[in-house]
């Protein structure tokens, strides 16, 4: 027979990592932003994948340099080119599917190395307390009110034209303080919980204690908030690249929006300029999707209202 | 004719599980200007009885059985617009002091006004207001802090500022739940001394709910021990301290130490668990934690034993 | 006004003073320190050697580092930011004539997907689980994600270039300006007939993180205690809703249009750009691409300097508006 304990404890988080992992992808499953989120993303990634089959079938598709001998200008959908091509003949399929793939790339990137910022950044403030926690913040706070896209544009006023990777480090670095104040505040909670004070204790030096005990439980709101990341870094980068101000050596949506844009090609040429707005707002989207319901799977009190006591 | 009656009162809430029984077939009564205190630990019902009377119960739980009546109209049932009309005016009530109950953008005297202009119109602004302040005075708070907020208050003033709201109509019956449980020893004391007062002054009746007896026995004349949903014994504060019948209310009256048992040894704490209220035992729902259940207290269900007119008690168990 | 405001007031004041130093003091340094000659950077290629000479006098440009620093302080006080390189005027005048058309279009567009967002979001959420709850938050979630400048295009495609109701570009039309019978009505009319396209393009993007704020932070008011005894006072649901629980529910969305302003500015610069809407965020663009770079330099620094001033007044309202604080 049951009791009310038994109950009670039924309701609450599953003890062990395995059955939280299996609990979590539950939560995850049934809600269905997560499975959406998760499906588009998919559909993506299939897309950056195939980015490579193209030219392979014919060096006419590669997305920069391919040109179609018999077409040299804009044109529509038709059976060789199943999305038309741009102003100088190029394949626009092909182009998206580069596209997809660029944005994985910077998404990905740029958003790791955010978090990995804003992890160390925000595990140090909150531990180490004090003048080390002031300052870090302040500095937080001060780069939090840039608007990131115009320092960007700034710097590459100084630095000359941009190549990709360094508009990926760009956008990581004026995008950590948000996910450090979040790890700051959970590091403050986990810094007085009894087992940090036990391996205090016990003698571990303070590194140990930040990448052994606190990391690990820290982890699981970093990647969520490495979703959310990933969803500006992919804007930034368009923007930039729609402006002008992008690695020419490289196709990304927003260079293609750029190309429609400055070519004069909006009003004449839709299939051209309606695939990469909807791929870049589709593949925000999806992430975006993706950490509403990874949020659901940390935050109990956001799941569905069920039963009372 | 009695303010409040329950009988064979019935509340369950609907969860995945089933249909949890929160209260079972309970009874009891009010008279006017009475005091009737309903004590048990968390999760025995005595919270949901009060949400009940005020028809303030999630959107889950519902009465599911009997009735329950205010001077003698059946409050099972009735429109959400009368509800609304009996709420405050008859039957006001006291929360916690720890919860969060006052809004906190709003000026504490502004929102004993709104209830005061809600269920009484023709009352002007300015007499509103002039309550408000005669309201502070009688629970002795300084009339001038009726213009401040919440969290300018003390606890203890908060307190104090949630019993003037609720006296703020006149009601006919206060509730009181757990109102004393987050406030330091000595407030607690001067919250049921200005819960005493207050009721014999406005001659108002109080629904005492605690898990703490000894503070119930402050207040009320009457008290109602509860447990897994059920009442086990009734009676007046008298016949329950000095005369407990049920093992439970024995157990409780034991944990408590006086100054005067100096050799006294802790008492024994009770063992089990409580009883799952999804699908209850059909036996006494005591019986896991008793220590003198037997046979019959699994296989049916108790019966109530009076004592006297009244004192009564839902167990087969040994007289006091 | 009580002491604790005033010291908060102040105490907010000096930091946007403090960030806004220390952005002064960055960009003085990358633009000495970038590769490149800091020289260039500073003086039109096209001058004559003369006046380029003089110049670099004035800016003190062969002096040690510490020393220009000085005058590059002196100057910002001063308001001399430089000749822009491209429009051959000072550089002063070209940012303070492009400030006011920026600071109309955020702020409007701004309190428009705040009012909006917060309305929607408030009734949205009474409606939690129904249909038009899903579909409201799935609308605004996809305007939220929209790209900005694809909408833009987008947008003056249909409105501009298709049906025509609105000008492709700009924020005036010559003839009505230029015309000295017309009246501050009818100029006014103008410029709101401009401004419809990039303000509406800018709300589409804003209102729907507002309205997503808005809701959830009603859900969460609702469950407060000061809703049960709102409710056993026996207030009407509309008026718990209203009185007791949007009031409440509004101030987290405050500070969430407030930890949205740089990006908002983002978003505002993208659309001046594509709708040629003369004001800050286009000109540090058109400069960066025109290696303007005195234009620049004055561009940013003023668009930093609006995005504090900004963050402070919503700090402001916040403050005035949670009682918490205030007193």
């Amino acid at each position: 027979m049951k009791t009310g304990n038994e109950q009670r404890d039924a309701f609450a988080a599953p003890a062990g990592r395995r059955d939280w992992l299996a609990g979590g992808w539950a939560i995850f499953w049934e809600n269905p932003i997560g499975k959406i989120g998760l499906i588009l993303m998919a559909c993506f990634a299939l897309m950056a994948a195939a980015s490579f089959v193209p030219p392979l079938l014919d060096p006419m598709y590669h997305p920069m340099h391919g040109v179609d001998p018999e077409i040299s200008h804009a044109t529509g959908p038709s059976a060789a080119h199943w999305l038309g091509t741009d102003f100088i003949g190029r394949d626009i399929l092909s182009q998206l599917l580069a596209g997809a793939r660029i944005a994985f790339m910077v998404g990905l990137s740029a958003a790791f190395m955010s978090i990995f910022f804003g992890t160390l950044i925000g595990m140090i403030s909150g531990y180490a307390g004090r003048f080390a926690d002031t300052v870090l913040m302040r500095l937080a706070d001060m780069v939090m009110v840039m608007p990131t896209l115009l320092v960007v544009l700034i710097l590459s006023s100084l630095f000359g034209q941009l190549r990709i990777w360094t508009i990926v480090l760009l956008i990581a670095l004026f995008r950590w303080p948000g996910v450090s104040r979040v790890i700051r505040s959970q590091t403050l909670t986990l810094k007085h919980r009894p087992f940090i004070e036990a391996a205090r204790v016990a003698g571990a030096s303070h590194l140990r204690i930040i990448f052994r005990h606190i990391f690990p439980n820290v982890l699981p709101l970093a990647l969520l908030y490495m979703t959310f990341r990933v969803t500006s870094a992919i804007i930034i980068e368009a923007a930039l690249a729609f402006l002008g101000f992008g690695d020419p050596g490289t196709v990304s949506w927003g260079m293609m929006l750029q190309w429609v844009w400055k070519t004069g090609h909006m009003f004449q040429a839709p299939y051209w300029l309606l695939p990469p707005g909807i791929c870049i707002s589709l593949l925000t989207l999806s992430f975006y999707m993706l950490g509403r319901a990874m949020e659901e799977v940390l935050d109990p009190r956001l799941r569905k209202e069920g039963e009372s006591e | 004719m009695a303010l409040l009656e329950a009988e064979h009162l019935s509340i369950g809430y609907q969860t995945r599980k089933g249909l949890l029984r929160a209260v079972e077939d309970v009874s009891f009564s009010l008279e006017p200007g009475g005091s009737l205190g309903f004590v048990g630990e968390s999760g025995c019902g005595k919270t949901t009885i009060g949400m009940a009377l005020m028809g303030l119960l999630p959107t889950n739980g519902s009465i599911v059985g009997g009735e329950l009546r205010f001077k003698g109209q059946n409050l099972v049932g009735i429109s959400d617009e009368r509800l609304r009309k009996l709420r405050w005016k008859k039957i006001a009530m006291i929360f916690q002091a720890a919860m969060n109950a006052l809004n906190p953008i709003q000026r504490v005297g502004d929102q004993i006004v709104e209830a005061i202009r809600l269920h009484e119109p023709e009352v002007s602004a300015i007499q509103a207001a002039e309550r408000v302040r005669s309201l502070f005075s009688l629970v002795d708070l300084d009339p001038e802090r009726s213009r401040d907020y919440p969290h300018q208050f003390s606890g203890g003033m908060k307190q104090r500022a949630i019993i003037a709201m609720a006296l703020a109509c006149r009601p006919d019956v206060i509730i009181a739940d757990e109102p004393t449980t987050a406030l330091d020893v000595i407030v607690q004391a001067q919250i049921l001394a200005e819960i005493r007062r207050v009721q014999k002054e406005m001659d108002v009746a109080v629904l005492f709910i605690s898990h703490d007896i000894a503070v119930v026995a402050e207040v009320c004349r009457h008290i109602a021990v509860m447990y897994a949903g059920q009442i086990v014994e009734q009676g007046t504060r008298k016949e329950v301290f000095e005369t407990p019948a049920h093992p439970y209310t024995r157990a409780l009256l034991d944990a408590y130490l006086t100054i005067e048992e100096e050799d006294a040894t802790l008492p024994q704490a009770m063992n089990g668990e409580s009883p799952n209220l999804v699908a209850p035992p059909k036996g006494c729902r005591f019986y896991d934690r008793c220590p003198h259940a037997d046979g019959q207290c699994r296989q049916e269900p108790s019966a109530w034993v009076s004592l006297s007119p009244t004192h009564k008690v839902l167990c087969y168990g040994p007289r006091p | 006004m009580t002491m604790e405001i005033r010291r908060y007031i102040l105490g907010r004041l000096f930091q946007i003073m403090l960030i806004f130093f220390v952005i002064l003091t960055v960009l003085f340094l990358l633009f000495r320190l970038a590769p490149g000659d800091p020289v260039s950077r500073m003086v039109d290629p096209n001058l004559t050697p003369e006046d380029a000479q003089r110049l670099i006098e004035q800016l003190g440009l062969d002096l040690p580092m510490w020393q220009q620093y000085l005058i590059y302080l002196e100057n910002f006080l001063k308001g001399r930011f430089g000749i822009s390189f491209h429009y051959g005027q000072p550089v002063s005048e070209i940012i303070l004539n492009r400030l006011p058309n920026t600071i109309l279009l955020f702020t409007s567009s701004i309190l428009l997907a705040a009012f909006v967002g917060v309305f929607l979001g408030k009734i949205v959420s009474w409606k939690k689980g129904e249909r038009i709850d899903t579909w409201v938050t799935i609308g605004a979630l996809v305007c939220h994600t929209l790209f900005l400048p694809w909408l833009a295009l987008i947008i003056i495609w249909v409105f501009a270039y298709w049906i025509g109701w609105f000008p492709l570009t700009g924020m005036i039309s010559a003839e009505i300006w230029t015309d000295p019978s017309a009246g501050l009505l009818k100029k006014g009319l103008d410029i709101a007939h401009h401004m419809a396209l990039p303000l509406i393009t800018l709300f589409l993007i804003h209102f729907g993180s507002y309205l997503l704020v808005m809701r959830s932070s009603m859900l969460d008011t609702l469950r407060e205690d000061y809703i049960l005894t709102a409710r056993a006072k026996g207030l009407d649901e509309a008026t718990i809703r209203n009185r007791h629980a949007a009031p409440n529910a509004a101030l987290p969305v405050i500070t969430s249009v407030g930890l949205s302003l740089a990006f908002s500015i983002n978003g505002g610069a993208l659309t001046e750009t594509v709708f040629t809407w003369p004001g800050l965020g286009r000109e540090l663009v058109f400069a960066v691409s025109n290696n303007d770079y005195p234009l620049a330099q004055a561009s940013f620094l003023l668009i930093a300097a609006v995005v504090l001033t900004a963050n402070l007044v919503v700090d402001l309202l916040y403050a005035y508006l949670d009682p918490r604080i205030r007193y």
